[in-house]
């Protein structure tokens, strides 16, 4: 009897060792991660956070041809499926950078100079800003019907003072749009680039109310998503922040230039280490050869 | 029950024989949907993955380094996204096992009766919060938290995915191992505590050792809705751009890139056809067979625990003795070694070894207390355990209602967004919304239910029982995101349907078979077989028996599991991502036209629309209250069908 009583208390000792180093964990793993954190302490916002896009959009595209001359991103880029998403997580994160589409430029980030000429409308309407790019609608064939006047409207004065409004550069010479005696009907979908997104939502709300029996459907998805579902038939009209790639060409589609955009380099507003970048640091800091930034306020 | 036995029975007539063997074929039919979808969804996926396999070679398509689709030339290395989904599962199960079990014994061991009736709902709450809110919660809260307090340079990482995906596995671990531990029959505990062992004694040396088979497949379970979620985690592990191990292993705030999350990102905008499109299929190939192997697994130890139940605990226990006790010694071991690696790494050599004499300090010392003191600590960390939980819940709940409220108004619910959902309501995707659910309950609750007729009432227990359960199974496993691929793979494109209110609504209905037939199934126990036998006797045939003898009264149980299956289709996103869903004001006036929907709507402002901070957590709070108010009928409605059930 007596031998059985300690056994068991044998055994609820271990019980409890078990209990004490599950507690021991608990108190381990506080403070290695506390000890971890005072380590670092004082580095906020130094080292450089990169943020990109998704392997399918032509904000990306752009930026890894004309910006990195197709050498590789750094394997610590983060990838954020959409302009809006790379703008919200920049100006979180204190020590980030991104790329993103003129529009989404506001106060919560800081654009920065290149080879120091402001991003601007200006600046890219008289060709000094650097990064600049056309914006496009895809139609399979020849646009025609309520496809046609979607597009003559964006291309009017009317639809590029969208453009103006949303932040992008708009297109020269344009004339007004015409409605006299159309009537449109049915669906129109577009779809694809969340860069050329804002502009398109805008259109098709004002277009709507030329044509109140048209149902104009925008979806985002990104440049590649859109030209894909226009080449398959799944949407009438593919936003594109790109030119059509090798793989996409011969499949009858049919490019339309909609406005231009140049691309910001935004940083956290707490960022006060640059004002500016030249094309070559920025080349630098997406490879991962610069990743703290007090080396590039020296 | 009076009344149902007083109902009309009609006697046989000429043409009966033909119905009967016609709903027998109907019943069968629906019963072996389960296993056809599974077939299909394994084919489909296979069928779109065989090109990259054959192009790249399946080793090379596993062991590859480095993801890198749209690169020159292009890289399909799996690789690094299998060990990111790993690890993240792993920090998560060491978040949700203490957790849960903690939580599960305090629930049927410690709780008084009326504590019990607060906590058990609460915790089946948290089951009941959309993946796409989780995900919400995490990238606007709990990155930027963890981004400032340990002062990393992004919050988006291994630990963020690791703590969601541990909150949102509790509720899986804590229902199925409390049910493992409530089953442990009374005697053992009575006999524990006559020869005077303590309650603690009892629920460590007894009733936990007891339950371990069914908490081991609790935690499986938990492993695999760990591994197969997808919007949580795409939102706040970072994905880094060609999928990155951390380095070193241990940095638990490295961005990650998952199986589901790569998927969730690139499967919407990939060219279909491609090597890319492809090899997005080999991962949700891998994605899959991971699953079934976990779910496999579960359900083998729960079958077995069932038949061990049913033989009276005669047979040896699955584990031997000695073995669990090597099993459990060696785990420790390497429990210890990992922690010391951390903190050698993290503290250095010094700190570390006065940490470990800390240790061994307070284990002597422990081992000097009284029985009745480790009790009281025991019961404190359990009851610890639970406040943990519940002040997660709090937390998440407060945040969203608090911000949410503000955004709440007649405009918001009645009418269409404006300016990309910064301005406006969600009058549409709470349309979208209902119409996808609509359409999944009522292609699914036939189904489901005819299944479970066919399970129950026309075959005995045997081979093919097994199999259409065991399909039922897997269906349950299966990841979200994978439906949602075979919905893009079959119906959008195969089927032609395109983006379509059809394609969603077939695929939910999938996703909720099993949970429908399952819940049908026991409705259908629960009806006592003298009934049955009550009917026949009277002459009724078999149909005319379950029509009007056995549905009437389970018909509660059956509705409380088309309210699970709706509950959850309407929080889901992933399936309806690449199938039914796009971001616009669109309602849409045919079934073959795409739809919004709330969980999309949210994600999509969440992601990918700065300054909607207002009108995402409203639409967050909608969603929530949506399907907690779904939730929350399913356990009242439980309950009182328990209450009121007396034979």
């Amino acid at each position: 009897m007596i031998l059985v009583i300690q056994i068991n208390q044998q055994k609820e000792k271990r019980q409890l060792g078990m209990l004490v180093i599950s507690l021991a964990v608990i108190i381990i793993l506080g403070t290695s991660l506390f000890s971890g954190c005072v380590q670092q302490q004082g580095q906020q916002g130094e080292s450089i956070v990169l943020i990109g896009r998704d392997s399918t959009s032509g904000t990306r595209e752009f930026f890894w041809t004309f910006v990195m001359g197709k050498a590789n991103f750094s394997a610590s880029l983060l990838e954020k499926n959409s302009n809006g998403a790379v703008q919200q997580t920049v100006s979180q994160t204190p020590g980030a950078i991104g790329y993103v589409g003129l529009g989404y430029v506001d106060s919560t980030v800081k654009a920065l100079k290149i080879n120091n000429i402001t991003a601007n409308v200006q600046n890219v309407l008289a060709g000094t800003y650097p990064i600049s790019r056309d914006l496009y609608m895809f139609t399979k064939g020849n646009a025609t019907g309520a496809t046609k006047e979607f597009i003559l409207y964006i291309q009017s004065t009317e639809g590029q003072a969208i453009v103006t409004q949303e932040g992008y550069v708009p297109l020269q010479n344009t004339s007004h749009y015409n409605t006299s005696g159309k009537t449109l009907s049915g669906t129109l979908t577009v779809s694809g680039s969340t860069t050329v997104l804002p502009i398109t939502d805008k259109a098709a709300t004002a277009f709507k109310v030329l044509y109140p029996d048209l149902t104009v459907t925008v979806t985002g998805g990104g440049s590649g998503a859109g030209i894909s579902a226009v080449s398959q038939g799944t949407a009438d009209i593919g936003m594109s922040s790109r030119d059509l790639q090798s793989s996409e060409q011969g499949k009858g589609l049919v490019k339309h230039v909609i406005a231009k955009d140049g691309i910001a380099i935004i940083v956290n507003p707490q960022n006060t280490y640059v004002t500016g970048l030249t094309l070559a640091q920025l080349k630098s800091i997406y490879l991962g050869e610069i990743t703290n930034w007090k080396d590039l306020s020296k | 029950m009076v009344r149902i036995m007083m109902g009309k029975i009609h006697l046989p007539w000429k043409g009966s024989k033909i119905k009967e063997k016609g709903m027998k074929t109907l019943f069968f039919l629906s019963a072996i949907s389960a296993i056809i979808v599974i077939f299909s969804i394994i084919f489909f996926l296979f069928r779109d993955a065989y090109p990259i396999f054959q192009k790249k070679g399946i080793v090379d398509f596993l062991i590859g380094m480095r993801w890198y689709p749209t690169g020159q030339p292009p890289l399909y290395g799996a690789f690094p996204l299998i060990v990111d989904t790993l690890l993240v599962t792993l920090g998560a199960m060491l978040i949700a096992i203490p957790l849960s079990i903690g939580s599960a014994i305090f629930i049927s061991e410690i709780a008084t009766p009326r504590i019990k009736a607060i906590i058990k709902p609460a915790i089946e709450l948290l089951a009941g919060i959309p993946s796409v809110v989780f995900g919400f919660f995490g990238l606007i809260v709990l990155t930027t938290w963890l981004q400032i307090t340990f002062d990393v340079p992004t919050g988006e990482s291994w630990l963020a995915g690791s703590i969601l995906l541990g909150v949102m596995a509790i509720p899986t671990i804590t229902s199925v191992a409390e049910d493992a531990i409530s089953a442990v029959p009374r005697e053992y505990k009575e006999g524990s505590l006559a020869i005077g062992a303590t309650r603690w004694q009892t629920i460590s040396k007894i009733v936990v050792p007891s339950a371990m088979s069914g908490i081991t497949a609790a935690i499986i379970l938990g492993i695999g809705r760990a591994i197969g979620e997808t919007m949580a985690v795409m939102m706040v592990c970072g994905n880094p751009t060609y999928g990155l191990i951390p380095n070193p292993i241990t940095n638990v705030f490295a961005p990650i890139k998952t199986l589901t999350a790569t998927l969730g990102i690139e499967m919407g905008e990939v060219a279909t056809g491609s090597d890319h499109y492809s090899a997005l299929f080999g991962l949700a190939l891998i994605l899959l067979i991971i699953t079934l192997i976990v779910n496999i697994l579960a359900t083998i130890i729960l079958g077995r625990l069932k038949e061990r139940q049913r033989s009276g605990s005669k047979k040896q226990p699955i584990i031997s003795f000695e073995l669990g006790r090597k099993i459990k010694l060696s785990f420790y071991l390497f429990i210890g070694i990992i922690i010391v690696i951390i903190l050698l790494m993290a503290v250095g050599i010094f700190p570390t070894v006065g940490i470990l004499a800390l240790i061994a300090v307070i284990y002597y010392a422990m081992k000097k207390i009284s029985i009745k003191i480790k009790q009281k600590i025991a019961f404190s960390m359990i009851s610890l355990t639970i406040i943990i939980v519940i002040i997660f819940l709090g937390i998440i709940l407060a945040y969203i209602v608090t911000n949410g409220v503000g955004a709440l108004s007649w405009e918001f619910i009645a009418t269409g967004p404006s300016n990309l959902g910064r301005s406006g309501g969600i009058f549409p995707a709470i349309i979208g919304t209902l119409y996808l659910v609509a359409g999944a309950i009522a292609i699914s609750l036939p189904l489901g239910v005819g299944a479970a007729i066919f399970l129950h009432e026309y075959t005995r227990e045997g081979i093919v029982t097994k199999i259409i359960r065991a399909g039922a199974d897997l269906l349950n496993g299966t990841p979200s995101i994978v439906f949602g691929l075979f919905g893009f793979a079959f119906f959008v494109l195969y089927l032609k349907f395109g983006f379509s209110l059809l394609a969603g609504q077939i695929t939910l209905a999938f996703m909720i078979l099993p949970t429908i037939i399952r819940t049908t199934e026991e409705a259908l126990k629960s009806v006592p077989q003298s009934l049955r036998e009550g009917s026949y006797a009277l002459g009724a045939t078999k149909w005319q028996t379950i029509r009007k003898v056995v549905l009437p009264p389970a018909a509660p149980g059956i509705l409380t599991g088309a309210i699970l299956g709706i509950g959850r289709a309407a929080g889901e996103t992933a399936p309806i991502l690449f199938t039914a869903v796009v971001f616009s004001d669109f309602i849409p006036s045919s079934v073959l036209q795409p739809v919004n929907a709330l969980p999309y709507h949210l994600f999509t402002l969440a992601t990918s629309i700065p300054g909607s901070k207002q009108n995402q957590a409203g639409t967050a709070l909608v969603l929530l209250l949506l399907v907690i108010g779904i939730y929350l009928i399913a356990i009242l409605l439980r309950n009182r069908f328990r209450k009121k059930m007396k034979w």
